[in-house]
């Protein structure tokens, strides 16, 4: 009994004490985000789909908050007239199931107008139909795989497989073969090894990268793989120095390449590491990126575009830190797509299903200047935006090299 | 050849750090026959333990290593002695009597938190954080081939620590004690050893141990992650297994075996680096087939 | 626990009715005070909360309708005849604690102080304080009436009269779960979604409490035992009337299959560790194995066999291989026993991870998937579309679920039949001793093996719906963690239990889609709760009842199971 009562009394005293620091984030007479705009209509939404739990968090976190930044900015600057917007993020677990799940309670949501997403590939798969069920538009900051538009023969026979469905990164076919062109012609690195990490992203990457060094007369010297969540690559480092390879191709991301660069020169494999915009990230330098490695980004260089630097600003603004990670500024031209076109779509108007085809033809149409350069959709629903960018480490940061379209 | 060589000393390598691992496994394992999913988890903690402590350092502490390493040390095994310890009261010790289920599903649990805990809490912890560059640089050379020095450090440690291990619990009081309580806990109570003191003493040992790898996990390979506890505990716990679970001597030279299976199947195995864990894990359920009690293991350990 | 017993009641038992008038009161006067000085950022806290109830009579909705509720159940509880007064007091106190609780706490932190619930610009709302100074009083109130078991009601009645009773309260069932998993909103939209959610919980939870104090529960289920025909009937039945209800919608349609499949699969896993005491930690790769395979005979683009076979011969097929591949994963048993099982186990799950993720033999397309598996259909009817029957429209998706309805309701069947089996008797006398199972004549290796080549089998079938149902076969769905999540349904619902398995596998996905608000702290709150339980409930929420018997017995003070406190629920 007695210790009922203390324990009671413990916390009615705990309440009284806190109740006395008093305080509110009330931000009504503040003014608020869009007190300035007409938002008679009502509120409409932008589905993110992302893995925002698990081990793939850091990406999808960047996504969602990127969205979130793009749909405060259009409440601020009134872009949809009438509406207020606000993102609804769901968590794919990075798992084609969790992913349909999620998928499905937005595409429930009258007031859904897109959905910006996914991370993975596979969970893409899974929320395509159910999205296109429902005339939504997604917009893709990360599926790099090229059968997600263009079907299985996308090089031989691409056929449009989703109208509902675009992105605003580079394909693999484009990134890939940029570049081995690179590599082989303005490196001069004829004998190649490749790893990669297994995973959609990586191997699909590495994949056309060895055809095309095919065609341009190098060779392949060894592909090897490393687990997901390996870390000591010594073993393959030692095998793949024994092929005396000339430079290294990964298919991954900078938490598995920097240490592997590290290793690679610690084990007295002294040349450069190439990757996809899956290693052009400063943490790759972070984690062990040694000099004279290389990555591939979609865009022109960062410091020659003024968008890409108000976006950084902006987001640090509002997150205080810069944790938009490998995704975030495709993301924030992702929602932007999606609010322009739903820009276009309410102008005069009013939001409901019947506007759903206006919709997507109007996203399919967007064309604006994002933070990854040009945003502008081709009839597979690719970004016809391919213009690329070699990165080399310079000391402690990216330097481009080269800028150019890949053209074959 | 010199690939072989190399391959040879990168299994060496690894088969250290995950020497120092195993020893947990085996010697919990030994006394109370449970499998401490949860260990490999205390190894990443520490790791992590290791990098906070480096980050609370003054500026002029950081750019020294005498200073700063033998500190990142200290911290990174306070971490994981005082996570192994809670865990082990609140967590394991009121299953005792339970069915032999329940602890082991506990320990994923704690598994599962752990790994959840620090990737939530740690800032940053979401992604690879590198580790500070206090270690020794350079490589030892030897012919063909090249050890990192931290690679040199993480073999001498390894082997040294497990030979100062065997020898307290050869030779000292509570070394006798556990052995006591490992053989038949309800006699060495009636000996007058307090089996909840061994318990948590085994515990204490295993972090210990598990906390030096952790550091030296960031030391060598210049960054950590919250997965790294998973993988390398399987591993660990697959040496422990064949070396025979509640040896020590056993789970060292399981571990080495372990190193050398990965890179050498790697290397030479049909599928290569692509299959070099499934090498691993054929091997682990050839061995529990054929020798359960794995090959320095006493047969009657085996319990259902 | 005896001293402190009369202890408790000694000093708590003349405070006991007025504590519990004072606080049925106060948590009524709570439900109509305001409970929020301002309206918080993302819109206003839902039913009005800023309002008292002056200002606006009968406004009452949401929680401040269940705190009215509680409040006046208190009352009735405690001045009129009620069995188990005590106990019954205390779990509405539970309820009303843990709504006011709920609710306080989310508005502290989202109005980003303690004067979003206290005072702020002249404005007072003590609501969420005066509703937890309530709870807390009745639940003392509870102690002070008195803690004593549960009623037990000797009723009988005439088999129509129980027919009646059984199908009303089976309609209440469903009624509830509708409530439960609409609460909150449907859509994307409510930002508050998941405090309401853990509120109605809150609310539901004491009632449930209450109602189990009573003895109400138990009678329930003692007539359902007696009439066990008629209740499955009735249970499958309401189980496919979901659809008719407000949760008739894609969305839970699909939540449902998804749980449907897993649930199916858990039973699986439920022969191989409930009964046969086997621990599978790679359990997951059957159902990964059903998949591909019915996946590669789909006719989708991206199969590697150009057979196109129709859903249930591929179906079969599927069940049968991933059988062959339980027995082969099974077959170290005769060998390896208890701990050293589950790691072999363990690594066969990470062998299978690896290879599908390799596209070993070219069957798995490794990382790139199998996608655009066809939809099942029936008489043209794609199973993901809409449906109707005569003038009712039926959410898309319904026609998975009641495909996945029946596939749980068959499992169970083959499950409850090898249980009171001879096969069953046998794998229970395995788990129990393995060598006094031995002694006495039961073949335990052939048994054992039985037992993977079943679970398998049963993982494989629903592994082969799960490939059409989503279109996709990635060996990504199929990892570590996904055996430990069945693993964990399992053992929530309750080892060796019936629909303990069903039980655990819905909570498991009901909870995280419901809370996305606390995705980032989902997988912690997992492993946290895997600990809890195995501390304090290892039998789980629906105990097998042989199990039920054996840790009874291992109490300390000897009290049944049945009779222990039960805070957990509220």
């Amino acid at each position: 009994m007695r210790k009922h009562l203390v324990k009671s009394a413990a916390i009615v005293g705990a309440t009284l004490l806190v109740v006395a620091a008093c305080g509110t984030n009330d931000k009504t007479e503040a003014g608020g985000t869009g007190g300035s705009c007409d938002t008679s209509k009502g509120t409409l939404t932008v589905g993110v789909v992302a893995p925002l739990s698990g081990n793939l968090s850091a990406l999808g976190i960047g996504i969602k908050q990127s969205a979130e930044l793009a749909v405060d900015e259009a409440n601020k600057k009134c872009t949809v007239k009438g509406y207020k917007l606000q993102v609804s993020a769901q968590d794919d677990e990075a798992n084609p199931a969790k992913g349909a799940q999620a998928a499905t309670k937005l595409s429930t949501d009258p007031n859904v107008v897109g959905v910006v997403g996914t991370l993975n590939s596979s969970v893409a798969q899974t929320v395509q139909p159910i999205l296109r069920d429902k005339k939504i538009p997604q917009v893709s900051p990360a599926n790099t795989n090229p059968s997600l538009t263009r079907g299985n023969d996308f090089l031989t026979a691409p056929k449009r497989q989703f109208d509902n469905y675009f992105r605003v990164c580079a394909t693999d076919d484009l990134q890939g073969p940029f570049a081995a062109n690179y590599m082989v012609e303005k490196a001069g690195k004829k004998k190649i090894a490749i790893i990669t990490d297994g995973k959609t992203y990586g191997k699909g990457l590495a994949d056309e990268f060895a055809k095309q060094v095919a065609k341009k007369g190098g060779t392949i010297v060894g592909t090897e793989t490393v687990g997901e969540k390996d870390t000591d690559f010594s073993g393959v480092v030692s095998k793949i120095k024994g092929l005396a390879p000339e430079a290294v191709y990964y298919g991954g991301e900078y938490p598995a390449a920097g240490p592997l660069s590290k290793q690679m020169k610690d084990n007295g494999l002294n040349v450069p590491l190439m990757g996809g915009d899956g290693i052009y990230d400063q943490k790759f330098i972070d984690l062990g990126g040694k000099e004279g490695d290389l990555a591939t980004s979609v865009g022109a260089p960062t410091e020659s575009l003024e968008t890409a630097k108000a976006f950084v600003t902006a987001y640090k603004e509002k997150f205080g830190k810069e944790d938009f990670a490998a995704y975030g500024a495709f993301s924030y031209d992702a929602a932007n797509a999606i609010i322009g076109g739903l820009a276009k779509t309410v102008e005069g108007g009013e939001w409901g299903d019947a506007k759903r085809d206006a919709m997507l033809t109007n996203v399919g149409a967007y064309s604006g200047s994002g933070a990854t350069g040009e945003v502008k959709f081709d009839q597979y629903g690719d970004s016809t935006n391919k213009v690329l960018t070699v990165y080399q480490v310079t000391g402690t940061k990216w330097d481009d090299v080269q800028t150019g379209e890949y053209t074959g | 050849m010199s690939v072989l060589l190399q391959q040879l000393a990168n299994g060496v390598v690894q088969g250290a750090l995950i020497a120092l691992i195993a020893l947990g496994y085996t010697m919990v394992y030994g006394i109370i026959q449970l499998i401490n999913f949860a260990h490999g988890e205390v190894f990443m903690v520490s790791s992590y333990g290791g990098l906070a402590t480096f980050t609370l350092l003054p500026d002029d502490l950081k750019k020294s290593p005498a200073v700063a390493l033998p500190l990142m040390f200290l911290g990174g095994i306070l971490v994981a002695v005082v996570v192994a310890v809670v865990m082990e009261r609140f967590a394991y010790r009121p299953l005792r009597n339970a069915p032999r289920l329940a602890p082991l599903i506990t320990a994923l649990g704690v598994s599962v938190f752990l790994q959840e805990a620090v990737r939530v809490w740690y800032p940053d912890a979401t992604s690879n954080l590198p580790y500070p560059k206090v270690f020794p640089t350079g490589s030892l050379a030897l012919g063909p081939i090249s050890v990192p020095w931290t690679g040199v450090l993480l073999v001498v440690l390894s082997v040294g620590l497990s030979i100062l291990l065997q020898t307290y619990i050869n030779r000292s009081r509570m070394g006798r004690a556990m052995r006591a309580t490992a053989q038949d806990p309800d006699t060495a109570k009636l000996m007058g050893i307090n089996p909840d003191r061994v318990i948590v003493l085994t515990f204490v040992f295993g972090a210990v141990l598990a906390g030096v790898a952790g550091v030296m996990f960031g030391g060598y390979l210049n960054n950590i992650n919250i997965d790294m506890g998973f993988q390398n505990g399987i591993f660990a716990f697959t040496a422990a297994v064949l070396g025979g679970v509640g040896s020590i001597r056993g789970a060292v030279i399981g571990a080495f075996i372990i190193g050398l299976i990965k890179t050498l199947a790697g290397q030479y195995m049909p599928g290569g680096t692509q299959y070099d864990y499934v090498w691993i894990f054929v091997v682990l359920i050839l061995v529990l087939v054929f020798r359960p009690q794995g090959l320095f293991g006493e047969p009657e350990r085996v319990r259902a | 626990m005896t001293t402190t017993a009369a202890e408790k009641r000694s000093a708590l038992a003349p405070l006991g009715k007025p504590f519990a008038a004072v606080g049925g009161v106060l948590s009524i006067v709570a439900a109509m005070l305001p409970w929020v000085t301002f309206p918080l950022n993302d819109g206003n806290w839902p039913d009005k909360s800023t309002l008292s109830f002056f200002d606006a009579p009968f406004a009452l909705t949401g929680f401040r309708w269940h705190m009215l509720v509680l409040g006046v159940l208190v009352l009735v509880a405690a001045f009129a005849p009620t069995p188990s007064k005590g106990r019954v007091v205390r779990a509405l106190g539970w309820g009303v604690l843990s709504v006011a609780a709920i609710n306080g706490i989310y508005l502290v932190v989202k109005g980003g102080g303690f004067g979003a619930i206290t005072a702020y610009k002249d404005v007072v709302a003590f609501g969420s304080i005066a509703g937890v100074v309530a709870g807390v009083l009745v639940i003392l109130a509870g102690y002070g009436i008195g803690i004593e078991p549960p009623g037990n009601w000797r009723i009988k009645l005439s088999t129509p009269v129980a027919y009646l009773v059984l199908l009303v309260s089976f309609g209440a069932v469903l009624y509830a779960v509708s409530a439960m998993l609409t609460t909150g909103g449907v859509g994307a939209g409510n930002p508050y979604a998941g405090a309401i959610f853990l509120s109605f919980l809150g609310f539901a939870g004491g009632l449930l409490a209450a109602l189990n104090g009573i003895g109400y529960t138990k009678w329930i289920s003692h007539l359902s035992e007696e009439h066990r025909v008629f209740s499955v009937i009735v249970l499958l039945a309401c189980a496919l009337l979901l659809p008719f209800t407000d949760a008739g919608n894609e969305y839970w349609m699909t939540v449902a299959a998804n749980i449907g499949i897993y649930a199916a699969t858990a039973i699986g896993l439920n022969i191989v560790v409930g009964l046969a005491g086997l621990l599978d930690l790679g359990y997951v790769a059957f159902m990964g194995i059903g998949a591909l395979v019915a996946a590669n005979f789909s006719g989708a683009a991206a199969a590697n066999f150009g057979i196109d076979l129709p859903f249930p011969v591929a179906a079969v097929i599927a069940a049968v291989v991933a059988g062959i591949f339980g027995a082969i994963v099974g077959s170290p048993t005769l060998r390896v026993r208890g701990d050293y099982l589950a790691i072999v186990t363990l690594a066969f799950g990470e062998i299978f991870t690896r290879s599908a993720q390799n596209n070993i033999g070219g069957m798995t397309n490794g990382s790139n998937a199998i996608p655009g598996v066809p939809q099942l259909s029936l008489f043209g009817t794609e199973f993901n579309k809409q449906l109707t029957l005569g003038s009712v429209k039926l959410p898309a998706g319904v026609l998975y679920y009641v495909l996945i309805v029946l596939l749980v309701a068959a499992t169970m069947t083959v499950f409850a039949n090898l249980k009171f089996s001879r096969i069953g008797r046998a794998w229970i006398a395995i788990r129990e001793d393995e060598d006094a199972a031995r002694a006495m004549g039961i073949r335990t290796g052939k048994m054992k093996i039985l037992a993977f080549l079943i679970g398998a089998m049963l993982a494989g079938l629903a592994g082969a719906v799960f490939a059409h149902k989503n279109g996709t076969v990635s060996y990504e769905s199929f990892k570590f963690l996904e055996s430990i999540t069945l693993l964990a349904a399992v053992i929530l619902g309750g080892m060796g239990s019936i629909p303990g398995a069903v039980l655990g596998a819905a909570l498991l996905f009901v909870l995280p889609e419901k809370l996305r608000d606390f995705e980032d702290y989902r997988l912690m709150i997992f492993g946290l709760a895997l600990v809890l339980i195995m501390r304090f409930r290892p039998q789980g929420l629906i105990p097998d009842a042989h199990r039920r018997a054996e840790l009874a017995d291992e109490n300390v003070d000897g009290t049944h199971v049945d009779e222990l406190p039960k805070e957990a629920k509220a």
